[in-house]
């Protein structure tokens, strides 16, 4: 069984704190909207997490559980996890459902937006 | 470590898979029990109250039986427990403690028929398993097939937020 806890990268972020954290942070920052009941998050989990330590110096890595944080999951229109919403300077310039679970794959897709 | 619900074991099941609902169900209609059932639900932490070594991603992947003491048992153990619970089945669970040179061959199977049962359950209807183990994967299609759910989906890695869920969060909100 995958254990998932070790060093977590990716920070919860919450309705309380999602303004100050994400619409008010500078530079890239991914957000994934997530459930720990889905089998899909299950599997991007660890993948997320080397992810978010190959690109911590230049971009930072949230995670919406959707089961408690409803209104956010409302506001960006989720219609299933995981989803990826990526913010530049507080404005969302990518979105990506259900990214293939391979390091190369969801590196490509939370990058990319920024350099287009 | 007691436990805070009065020192009973406590089942933590699934409540984003049919067929773990079903299981509950099953559980608290076989009469009298000392066991406590118990959704995992989303709150990792307060999960984590429970038990410091309870790890959320770990409870919705294999069925966790808090015991009192503070242990854990998984899989075909924590059934095996929940067996010996109820009044129905108790009487052959003598059998899952029977041991040869140190193997419980009907524990081994106990154990099997987890394992089997847990794969199969994207067929009978698991909304958050995920992608199922490839020996399933043909089962899953046939049965879509024959039930006319067979529809093209947009990506294979990605789980579409049920209808009810929808609703109930519309009424949330």
């Amino acid at each position: 069984m995958p254990s998932h806890r070790s060093s977590d990268r990716i920070q919860t972020t919450t309705s309380g704190s999602f303004n100050a954290q994400v619409l008010d942070g500078k530079g890239p920052i991914a957000v994934e909207f997530m459930s720990y009941g889905c089998g899909h998050c299950r599997v991007i989990e660890p993948v997320l997490q080397q992810v978010a330590k190959l690109v911590e110096s230049s971009e930072k890595v949230f995670r919406v559980n959707i089961g408690v944080e409803q209104e956010l999951s409302e506001r960006y229109e989720i219609q299933g996890t995981p989803t990826l919403i990526m913010f530049l300077d507080g404005s969302v310039v990518g979105r990506v459902e259900g990214p293939s679970p391979e390091v190369s794959s969801v590196l490509a897709e939370i990058t990319q937006p920024f350099n287009s | 470590m007691q436990t805070p619900e009065q020192g009973k074991p406590i089942l933590l099941f699934n409540d984003e898979c049919g067929v773990c609902r079903r299981i509950a169900h099953w559980v608290r209609m076989s009469g009298e029990t000392s066991i406590i059932e118990r959704p995992i639900g989303d709150d990792a932490d307060a999960l984590r109250s429970l038990n410091p070594d309870l790890d959320i991603w770990d409870a919705y992947a294999t069925i966790h039986l808090l015991m009192p003491d503070g242990s854990m048992k998984l899989g075909g153990e924590a059934v095996a427990d929940i067996l010996r619970s109820l009044p129905e089945t108790r009487w052959f669970t003598w059998s899952f403690a029977v041991s040869i040179f140190g193997f419980r061959p009907f524990q081994a199977l106990l154990n099997l028929a987890y394992t089997i049962l847990a794969d199969v359950r994207p067929v009978f209807g698991c909304e958050s398993c995920g992608t199922p183990s490839p020996w399933v994967r043909p089962i899953r299609w046939v049965r879509k097939l024959f039930g006319g759910e067979l529809n093209p989906t947009p990506t294979p890695h990605f789980t579409s937020i049920s209808p009810a869920k929808r609703r109930q969060r519309v009424v949330v909100s």
